[in-house]
């Protein structure tokens, strides 16, 4: 190190510019003495008039339009409160009037206080959809409340109503595990949680944002400190037709069941009505937990969808797959007949039609047509269990038909594997003998029977239902079946309308082909009518079919849960939507 | 020969350590993140690095400064390649869970190779090819961190360019010609490259009421932050501006309005005098140095510590435009703290290995 040369002038330079810091730190000094000392109680005064709040600025959701353009789902405008708790002078006391105004319990409020997350400046949403008495209270006594915020808001709305509660679905608000995976999210914010709504969520809901503003001791707007403009949700077009969904809703009236009717050459669904309903509107503001329990309590169900979330025996509806199994198979001649008496004897046990008095000699068409069950246990004894699941399966039985629609119940196909690890009891031999007439171990909802049925209609593929357009959904697979087949079959079905000792002749006058179905709850005793039964072992009332007869466009499945007979009960339902539909063309 | 640690130097130091950690945990609790831990944790081991790096020999420093500098080069040229982004800036090496930003550690080794410069070249003045390399040595750095973009760091180079042609002696006429080539520059940048939020910064300096709730609001509730501490403050924890987060960046940039609310004039004057003390007694180190390379050193760490503590706490008082320059040894932050720490070490080593009877 050079340690003899002359550090003089390097010394000079540094004295020099230490004074400079000095100088300016207690410049500084002098500044923090002006503004704490000097001017300390104005800046005081300032931070009393400095409450900075977020407001939130909700996104409007997409409207979902059905196929005519009717609005399915729409947004009316309404007003929200909002509170700011931490800027509350007496808290106990805000949350007093706010409870008083009527749009939420004291208890509640406190406990929404108190649940509140870090992020201070947001506000609690502490009345929503409030009428026009309750915003001119707030306004009236705004002065005293400067915590509480009177802001525009949204609330869904659905023209329809009751009519397609379940298909478009009902919102609800988001969960707390969704409020921690995404911070950008609001509190307030519904989603869509059943039917449409919650399958096209994404593409509805849209994308919130905020404004930071500056208020005054009295709540009065002194500036805008940033603004994230919220971005709207998209519209949406969906193949529902509500007139057919009203029809349908109108030709249950209160009975419990489902109607769906859909496309049978691409798959759209023209209608999807569960009875008994609820109204979806009561879940588009706060739900209050007396109408929750309400409906949860209800023991008709009306919040379960009986189109998707329901699986019932299908009784006589399952006959023609299983006739088409066997002609596919060649274990059936159509044309050779069956001698039916009334019953049959298989393994040791007798098995009833029900027909008592039997139907004589049965063809294909006539077994049908007549809806004979002995013909169907023989058939069904030919295939066995194994090539029967394997059949239903092939027609869609027994798995989600992937409408996309959330909680589709998949139905039931029963087999001795399915027995042995399910039901934990061996398969027995008379298991098979229930399942071909639809009975005992085998389930489907409406909605796979209506895609069955598609598949009859339009010679033999099977579609994937939607309710939205969708380029990538499943293009219909062709089931490989005979054509010949087919075409015996469909007679079969057309004779079950217009033949001489068709189940479904009462609706004649239409151009409709189709099965009826009677599914037993209860096995009755001997000598004991149905119709003496209470209503809840009474059977299921079945009818799917298609129409018109020469180029198919609409398949309609009806259920009517405890109805009775398919022919006297669901076939009539059926008929009124046939009519509308054809009256009003549902081509398309 | 070996001194005794400057225990004044070290008071200074855990002070600010000690007001730091107080205002990290307040505003912990607002925000709900470990900043405290996280904060102590860094301060144990920056006390550490001084203490180490104070052992280390004068003359090893004057030998590796120019391996020092090519690393640190090294560094802020790989950064702008494989560095973590953040909010726009490339400028983070990501070691694990910790990130480490090498633009602050190289403003130190780049002090080092300066010191080493000017201590083995020019008398009495700079030579103008002195300068020149001055000048680079800062240039090539500073305009490597400025590509990230990250103009806070860059300009705490600046500093370290002044005082060392200051201290190098740079003639008078040359002063001058720079004063009027800043001015020059200024003026063009202000009419090109500066975005309007920026000039609206500056414009908010000179009239404080022009937009109190955009682009003035954040100096605006750092004024109202530090005024409404008054005399003795409002206590920790309790001031309204920082309890209800309307005071943005309380952990980094404005940490010291937290303090200023919570503690008033009677701790803010503490803050200021331990930075007063820390900065005197590095002059004193300056001072007391026995070669060009020693004192130069002390000068220029001490120059840089000097210029961040006055920018933060001008913008912190609204005397300076918003620049997101942070206050050493107090805003959060690792690099920053543990890089503060490594160059007082290094000025420790200038006022351990003095001369006897100077």
């Amino acid at each position: 190190m050079e340690i003899r040369e002359d550090l003089g002038p390097l010394r000079r330079r540094a004295t020099l510019l230490l004074l400079a810091v000095f100088l300016t730190l207690g410049a500084l000094h002098l500044r923090v003495a002006q503004l704490q000392l000097l001017e300390g109680e104005h800046w005081r005064q300032m931070a009393e008039n400095n409450r900075l709040r977020r407001l939130p600025l909700p996104a409007v959701r997409g409207r979902i339009y059905d196929r005519r353009g009717n609005v399915l789902a729409d947004n009316l405008p309404t007003w929200n409160l909002l509170l700011f708790p931490d800027e509350a002078r007496n808290l106990d006391e805000t949350l007093l009037f706010v409870a008083s105004l009527g749009v939420s319990d004291a208890a509640s409020l406190h406990q929404a206080v108190d649940r509140r997350g870090v992020d201070r400046l947001a506000p609690l949403v502490v009345g929503e959809s409030l009428d026009w008495s309750q915003v001119s209270r707030v306004r009236a006594h705004q002065s005293d409340h400067p915590e509480l915020s009177l802001v525009a808001g949204f609330r869904r709305h659905y023209p329809f109503g009751s009519s397609t509660a379940h298909a478009v679905g009902h919102l609800r608000l988001v969960t707390q595990a969704e409020l921690d995976r995404d911070p950008g999210l609001d509190p307030g914010t519904r989603v869509g949680a059943t039917g449409i709504e919650a399958l096209a969520d994404d593409f509805l809901a849209g994308r919130a944002g905020d404004r930071w503003v500056v208020v005054s001791a009295v709540g009065q707007l002194l500036g805008v400190v940033r603004e994230s403009p919220s971005s709207a949700g998209r519209d949406l077009a969906v193949t529902l037709d509500a007139e057919l969904q009203q029809v349908a809703a109108s030709a249950l009236g209160d009975r419990a069941g489902a109607v769906v009717a859909l496309d049978p050459r691409n798959g759209a669904v023209r209608a999807l009505v569960s009875s008994p309903s609820f109204d979806p509107e009561l879940f588009s503001g706060r739900l209050s937990s007396a109408a929750w329990t309400a409906l949860v309590d209800d023991p008709r169900h009306p919040l379960q969808d009986r189109c998707l979330q329901a699986a019932y025996p299908p009784g006589s509806t399952i006959k023609p797959f299983l006739a088409l199994a066997a002609l596919n198979e060649g274990l059936i001649d159509p044309d050779r007949t069956v001698v039916c008496t009334g019953s049959v004897v298989l393994h040791g046990h007798p098995f009833r039609c029900w027909q008592r008095s039997g139907h004589g000699s049965v063809d294909l068409e006539r077994s049908l047509e007549a809806s004979c069950d002995v013909y169907y246990y023989q058939t069904g004894q030919r295939l066995g269990i194994d090539r029967m699941a394997r059949w239903f399966g092939t027609f869609g039985f027994g798995k989600p038909t992937g409408i996309g629609l959330p909680s589709e119940a998949p139905g039931l196909v029963g087999t001795p594997e399915w027995s042995r690890r399910v039901r934990g009891t061996p398969w027995y031999p008379g298991d098979a003998v229930s399942v071909s007439i639809g009975q005992g171990p085998v389930l489907t909802t409406a909605t796979q029977l209506a895609r069955g049925f598609a598949a009859l209609a339009n010679g033999g593929s099977l579609i994937t239902p939607h309710v939205v357009v969708d380029p990538s959904q499943p293009a219909p697979v062709d089931l490989g079946l005979s054509p010949t087949s087919l075409a015996r079959v469909r007679r079969g079905l057309e004779l079950v309308v217009h033949g001489d000792y068709g189940t479904a002749r009462r609706l004649a006058r239409l151009p409709v082909a189709g099965k009826t179905g009677t599914a037993q709850v209860a096995r009755l005793q001997e000598g004991v009518d149905s119709k003496d039964l209470p209503t809840h072992l009474q059977h299921h009332a079945w009818f799917v079919g298609w129409a018109p007869l020469d180029a198919p466009e609409l398949v309609v499945a009806v259920v009517v849960e405890h109805g009775g007979g398919g022919g006297s009960v669901a076939a009539p339902t059926a008929a009124t939507i046939f009519e509308a539909a054809l009256a009003g063309g549902t081509g398309g | 020969m070996e001194h005794r640690i400057d225990p004044w130097l070290i008071l200074a130091v855990a002070g600010i350590l000690g007001a730091s950690l107080v205002t990290q945990h307040a505003v912990s609790q607002v925000v709900g993140a470990q900043l405290f831990v996280r904060q102590l944790v860094w301060a144990c081991g920056g006390l550490l690095l001084l203490l180490v790096l104070s052992r280390v020999r004068l003359d090893i420093y004057a030998r590796v400064a120019p391996l020092a500098y090519g690393l640190g080069i090294a560094a802020l040229i790989v950064v702008l390649f494989i560095g973590e982004v953040r909010a726009g800036t490339r400028g983070w090496f990501a070691v694990g869970p910790l990130t480490v930003q090498p633009s602050e550690f190289a403003r130190v080794t780049t002090m080092l190779m300066v010191a080493a410069w000017l201590g083995r070249h020019g008398g009495p003045h700079l030579t103008s090819k002195d300068s020149a390399v001055v000048a680079a040595l800062v240039g090539v750095a500073g305009g490597l961190v400025a590509i990230e973009p990250d103009l806070g760091v860059t300009i705490t180079y600046l500093p370290v360019a002044i005082a060392g042609l200051w201290l190098g002696g740079l003639p008078r006429w040359a002063w001058i010609g720079l004063i009027l080539l800043a001015v020059v520059a200024g003026a063009v940048a202000w009419n090109t490259t500066l975005k309007d939020f920026q000039k609206e910064r500056v414009l908010t300096v000179l009239d404080p009421e022009r937009d109190p709730y955009g682009v003035g609001y954040q100096v605006r509730q750092s004024k109202i932050a530090v005024g409404s501490g008054g005399g003795v403050g409002q206590g920790v924890g309790q001031g309204s501006q920082s309890l209800l987060r309307y005071l943005p960046a309380q952990h980094t940039d404005f940490a010291f309005a937290v303090w200023a609310e919570a503690t008033g004039f009677v701790g803010a004057s503490g803050l200021i005098l331990a930075y007063g003390l820390l900065l005197f007694r590095i002059g004193l180190t300056a001072a007391v140095a026995d070669s060009r390379f020693g004192l130069v050193l002390a000068m220029l760490i001490g120059a840089w510590l000097a210029f961040q503590v006055a920018v933060n706490l001008g913008v912190v008082v609204g005397l300076l435009p918003t620049t997101g320059i942070t206050l050493p040894l107090f805003s959060y932050g690792g690099s920053s703290l543990l890089s503060t720490c490594a160059a007082l070490g290094v000025v420790q080593s200038v006022w351990r290995h003095r001369l006897v009877n100077q």
